[in-house]
């Protein structure tokens, strides 16, 4: 939060939001204690993430600055911090609703972004490279075959999926 | 038995309801009611005139079971009943029934509707009348003796006070010594002074003044002559009942006389056994033949059996200059015979080690406050010099963790309330001895909630002590310097620390004791929380009893406590202890529980039920039982009615059948154009609520018939759908909160109860919405009235009950 007072546009309701999503259940129980801070190996090398304070800003209802930054997209799901939180909140699956919110909203990292659309096109998060397919017989391994992409798609458009990933792609 | 002749004595209340009752027409109703013998008419009925023409009425033959409408009869009915019983007529025999808060009050827009209910009322109460049976008063005997389970300052303390007034008292130790977790403890807050100190018996009347605070050593405490004390024994069996309890009591043996001991010490200096020191939490070692402190008591020696040699060695005997050691020793048994019973097993601190992270079993700079205690306690293992165990250097920089285990989901839940304050108290007396001390307190929340408490932490920050609000995620070792390295986030700089200290504090859970533990495995489980603690049975108004009768807790035995809520603690049990023997006798009414055996089914279903352990089963023969119910224990509740599948049970004074009559009657007039509603309601909150909503004059529909049970725990299925048949178009079931029924678990099953009984009702084609279930306390008469009315509107819309005819 920056200074000043409390921001106009925070969202009273928006904790409820988090803890009605699939592993945002437990975000209430926090009470701020800051295990979760001093365990997290990637708030140990930059301070712009620290999932204690994200959160804080999602309990206070700072939704806004919450989905639209990047420290959410930051969490490396070590669950360091969900395995010492001493009120069972399951932190890292919290990270994972709010990224889901924040998706929902139209926020996502470009790099993102793009193992989306790979995954959308070639059913793989990570693309075969052409290095890959030419070192692959010589270590005795079988041509990769394309995968069934059709059955993940209909999954991924179910979920409503594909079209905030080309609503992204297009924006 | 003799004809039933009821007397009908109406009450107008100093003429308050007869503006809104009319008296003539309910004496002219009652009149007519089979049985009715006479029918008094007064403005007052609980005293004077009124209450003579009752007793003389009763004394003169003329009737033997008595009504009396009267207002506020929760006040007013204890001088009835006296007086009645005074008159020769069991007090069981009188029915009171408040025509003004549950009628004429809440209905005084509709007088007319209210005289209709009225007659209901009054029906309602002279059918019961009709039916009720006298009630035996039981006397069952009470020793004058007591047991205090726990040699700590709870234990010391309740005993010292019961032993004062004159009670034969036994006090068990499971340690060789007295004091419990105090003695560990060397000084407490508030006061900073020694943590045994004790109030002086008043049998030493050389010391006993009012201001008397005496180290146990020299308070006289051993010398009480009606206090038995048993060191090194534990409790092994637990048997009888409230009053006159059989305890079997094993006294392990510690192979030294304790009278002839004269603690000089030299059986320690020729012991070659030598291992570390427990008590001084391992940071020294002593021999097999040892004792603790100076001001240790007993002051005597006692041999370690798991180490030492006995025959083989036998030194300690040579040298022994009073013959005191006796090798051959044997552990004794002793039954004692005691009429109540106080519960002072403590508490401990949780197991460090399970939180990996904070490496508690690898390190061993990393300890917790009580061993620190010992470090900081002068006669301690390194006479008051705080040190890294390591290497016994002194520590210098020291950081304390708070919360380990504590407030955390997976393991203690709450607080454990103390730790906070022990820590500002170890902090502020290293930081008086060693003002160079560099001291940090993690922390989450500092709760300093007590007289002169926040002092502490004023004076810590005043002293230098630092403070860092964050709780650890783990403790590291600098391999090269072997200092200890605490990882922790400064939420208020937001910073990621990494604190170096030669000394981590951690400042543990406190938790059941083992000798907690091990009264649960001898039968006592029941009356322990979901955390192991023994729950008192209500934590406003009886702190200190269980809800067994002669059995009470103290001290950390229900929850951690610092030292001056302990104290009250023992005072409270060692009073309510006194209380229940001090008569040798416990009278009581046979208000209880009655088995029918030849309906009995030997289901197990009610001795698992009653909250107070008053139903066993006794063999009929060799493969059949049958519920056999303790007078003594029985509180009248009826949960077991309600719960028995066969209709086995049934309370002395609530029998289904003067239920029925009642249900009947309450029935019988309607007298106004609503559909009718049975609130049937426990005597306990659900009852007040009743009341309060009619005090307050608050308004509600005369369709509404209000029907007293002892608890909602006592009602079964069928009984709901008597109501119905008896032309109930809607029942309210109305007891105590949930949590906080009078009875444990009645208001609970009850719920259940209406739960199923809902689903059964949509089988039989009744809208289920007929019958609900509200808990309420006196102050919500609002919500009763609201709840009414509510009720009313919706049997309105639901339209008339159609029942087939069963027959």
């Amino acid at each position: 939060m920056k200074h000043g007072q409390e921001k106009k546009t925070a969202n009273p309701a928006f904790s409820s939001v988090v803890k009605s999503r699939l592993g945002g259940e437990t975000i209430t129980l926090c009470y701020q204690c800051g295990t979760c801070a001093s365990s997290c190996p990637v708030g140990k090398i930059t301070d712009r993430f620290n999932p204690r304070e994200v959160i804080r800003l999602a309990l206070l209802g700072e939704e806004d600055e919450v989905i639209s930054e990047d420290a959410i997209w930051l969490c490396c799901s070590c669950y360091n911090c969900q395995e010492r939180c001493p009120q069972k909140v399951e932190i890292a699956d919290v990270m994972y609703a709010l990224r889901n919110i924040a998706f929902k909203e139209g926020y996502i990292p470009n790099i993102y972004s793009e193992f989306a659309s790979v995954l959308l096109n070639d059913g793989r998060i990570v693309g075969v490279s052409k290095f890959v397919e030419k070192k692959r017989p010589d270590l005795g391994l079988p041509p990769l075959q394309p995968t069934g992409v059709d059955a993940l798609r209909k999954i991924l458009s179910a979920t409503g999926f594909d079209k905030l990933q080309q609503k992204k792609e297009g924006a | 038995m003799a004809e039933v002749k009821v007397g009908v004595f109406l009450s107008d209340c100093g003429k308050q309801l007869s503006g809104i009752l009319d008296f003539d027409a309910l004496t002219k109703y009652v009149k007519k009611v089979s049985g009715v013998a006479l029918v008094g008419r007064s403005s007052e009925f609980w005293r004077g005139k009124g209450l003579q023409a009752i007793v003389d009425a009763v004394k003169g033959g003329k009737i033997n079971r008595i009504v009396v409408a009267e207002s506020l009869p929760k006040l007013s009915e204890v001088n009835i009943v006296q007086a009645v019983e005074e008159a020769g007529l069991n007090p069981y025999l009188v029915e009171v029934t408040d025509l003004k808060d549950h009628c004429a009050w809440p209905h005084r827009k509709t007088p007319k509707e209210a005289t209709e209910k009225a007659k209901a009322m009054l029906l309602s109460a002279i059918e019961r009348a009709k039916l009720l049976e006298p009630i035996d008063k039981l006397e069952f005997p009470a020793l004058k003796s007591a047991l205090v389970i726990g040699g700590g300052i709870a234990g010391m303390q309740a005993a010292v006070d019961l032993a004062d007034l004159g009670f034969e008292v036994h006090l068990v130790e499971k340690e060789p010594f007295l004091g419990g977790l105090a003695a560990r403890a060397g000084r407490f807050f508030p006061t900073d002074d020694c943590a045994i100190c004790i109030q002086a018996p008043a049998s030493d009347v050389k010391t006993i003044t009012h201001t008397s605070r005496k180290c146990v050593y020299r308070s006289g405490f051993s010398e009480i002559p009606n206090l038995n004390i048993l060191t090194n024994s534990k409790v092994v069996s637990l048997e009888g009942v409230p009053g006159n309890y059989k305890v079997t009591i094993e006294k392990k043996p510690t192979y030294v006389d304790e009278l002839k001991c004269v603690a000089c010490d030299l059986c320690t200096t020729v012991c070659p056994v030598e291992v570390p020191d427990e008590f001084n939490a391992k940071l020294k070692t002593r021999k097999a033949i040892y004792t603790r402190v100076p001001n240790v008591h007993p002051p005597v020696y006692v041999i370690d059996e798991s180490v030492c040699k006995f025959h083989d060695c036998a030194k300690c005997v040579e040298v022994c200059p009073t013959k005191a050691i006796k090798l051959d020793q044997k552990s004794e048994q002793t039954t004692l015979n005691v009429g109540s019973i106080i519960i002072a097993t403590g508490f401990q601190e949780w197991d460090s080690s399970v939180i990996k992270e904070y490496r508690y079993d690898d390190y061993p700079d990393v300890i917790t406050n009580l061993e620190l205690a010992r470090m900081i306690d002068g006669f301690g293992p390194t006479s008051g010099v705080v040190v890294r165990p390591s290497d016994g250097k002194p520590a210098k920089k020291i950081v304390f963790i708070q919360c380990v285990g504590s407030r955390d989901r997976r393991w203690n839940p709450y607080c454990s309330s103390i730790c906070c304050m022990i820590s500002l108290k170890h902090a502020s007396l290293i930081k008086s001895d060693y003002p160079d001390a560099d001291i940090t307190i993690c922390y989450i929340d500092i709760r300093t909630t007590g007289r002169q408490h926040e002092d502490y932490y004023e004076r810590a920050r005043e002293m230098g002590v630092k403070f860092v609000k964050g709780r650890p995620s783990e403790i590291s070792r600098d391999p090269e310097t072997n200092r200890l390295i605490v990882d922790v986030e400064d939420e208020l700089l937001k910073r990621i620390l990494e604190l170096d200290a030669d000394l981590v504090v951690l400042a543990p859970a406190m938790v059941p004791s083992e000798g907690t533990k091990e009264l649960a495995q001898i039968g006592l489980e029941p009356l322990l929380d979901e955390d192991g603690f023994f729950k008192e049975y209500n934590a406003k108004l009886r702190p200190t009893e269980t809800r067994l009768r002669g059995i009470y807790i103290c001290g950390g035995a229900t929850f951690p406590k610092d030292a001056p809520t302990t104290s009250l603690h023992a005072h409270s049990a060692a009073m309510k202890a006194a209380k229940f023997i001090t008569t040798g006798k416990i009278v009581k009414d046979q208000r209880t529980a009655v088995i029918n055996e030849e309906y009995c089914g030997d289901c197990e279903f009610c001795p698992v039920t009653c909250p107070y352990g008053a139903i066993s089963l006794v063999p009929t023969d060799e493969e059949h039982f049958v519920a056999e119910v303790s007078d003594l224990m029985c509180e009248g509740c009826g949960v077991c009615v309600g719960t028995c599948p066969l209709n086995a049970i049934e309370l002395r004074h609530s029998r289904p059948n003067q239920m029925l009559a009642q249900m009947k009657a309450l029935m019988s007039v309607n007298g106004t154009s609503k559909p009718l509603v049975l609130a049937i309601c426990c005597s306990e909150c659900g009852h007040t609520a009743v009341d309060s909503s009619g005090m307050a004059m608050m308004q509600y529909p005369a369709n509404v018939r209000v029907m007293k049970v002892p608890c909602t725990g006592i009602l079964q299925i069928h009984q709901f759908l008597e109501a119905f048949k008896a032309g109930a178009q809607g029942v309210m079931v109305v007891g105590c909160k949930s949590d906080g029924c009078h009875y444990e678990v009645g208001s609970q099953k009850a719920e259940k109860k209406v739960e199923l009984a809902r689903i059964l009702l949509k089988e039989y084609g009744i809208e289920p919405e007929r019958l609900q279930m509200f808990n309420m306390v006196f102050i919500e008469g609002d919500k009763f009235a609201e709840a009414t009315q509510t009720m009313t509107k919706r049997l309105e819309k639901l339209g008339s009950l159609q029942l087939m005819d069963a027959s």
